[in-house]
């Protein structure tokens, strides 16, 4: 069985993350504000080479970016 | 004569006095007593536990592989679900109703379940008006022209929302 979101490259982790925003996002107005807020994510990470430290780079894109990379890539 | 008979019957009586079954009760049995009432159901967010370990008549839940409902001694087993409805009937025999965004249940052996899920609310706490919103906002970009994986996130966003609405009117 494949999924239709896999062949687009994205993860089960990326689908389980869409599917609980959208959840959180179809509560009543006063659930959804206390819920929302477990939705944010801010990291950033660097990749060091050499003893010398890397771009600082934010996940979400880097990911957004790996999906595009693995949708592309033949599969496996 | 009349005696005799008295005897006679004494005499077969005896024997069913003899099956029955001890009165003894070890450790043993009564932990299985207890099991065997109902299953223990652990239902699990990541920042709250809706149920811990509590005893449960039974659980329906919506998995990939299909529907189904899970009673004490069920046959051990793992099942991705998709984002729906489970359903718990409770052993007062009320029936409670979440949907779950989507995770996975493990039904372990002796009659223990654990069901792992991202984001799990009571029917009650849905909006139908946020619903019909998000549906046409996520029709628009999976019809629109972005890329292949925001198209692909809208459409996960259309089939958790269509299983939201089947319960919320």
């Amino acid at each position: 069985m494949t999924f239709a979101w896999k062949q687009a490259g994205l993860t089960y982790n990326r689908y389980l993350a869409v599917a609980a925003r959208v959840v959180r996002r179809s509560l009543k107005e006063d659930k959804r504000l206390a819920a929302e807020r477990r939705g944010d994510v801010d990291l950033r990470f660097a990749k060091w080479t050499n003893g010398k430290q890397g771009d600082m780079q934010n996940v979400a894109d880097a990911n957004a970016a790996a999906y595009v990379e693995k949708a592309n890539a033949p599969s496996s | 004569m009349n005696s005799l008979r008295v005897a006679r019957a004494a005499l077969r009586a005896r024997p069913a006095a003899l099956r029955i079954p001890m009165q003894r009760r070890g450790y043993a049995e009564a932990v299985n007593d207890k099991a065997s009432k109902g299953i223990k159901l652990s239902l699990s967010l990541p920042h709250q536990s809706i149920y811990k370990s509590q005893d449960v008549v039974q659980v329906n839940i919506a998995a990939e592989s299909g529907e189904m409902g899970v009673l004490a001694h069920h046959v051990p087993s793992i099942e991705q679900l998709k984002p729906g409805i489970v359903e718990v009937i409770e052993e007062s025999g009320a029936t409670k109703q979440f949907f779950l965004s989507g995770g996975f249940a493990v039904v372990q052996p002796n009659s223990v379940l654990s069901i792992n899920a991202v984001e799990g609310f009571p029917i009650e706490d849905f909006s139908a008006e946020a619903i019909r919103a998000q549906v046409a906002e996520a029709q628009k970009v999976a019809n629109g022209s972005g890329s292949e994986q925001e198209i692909a996130e809208a459409k996960i966003e259309l089939e958790v929302l269509e299983s939201i609405q089947t319960y919320v009117k």
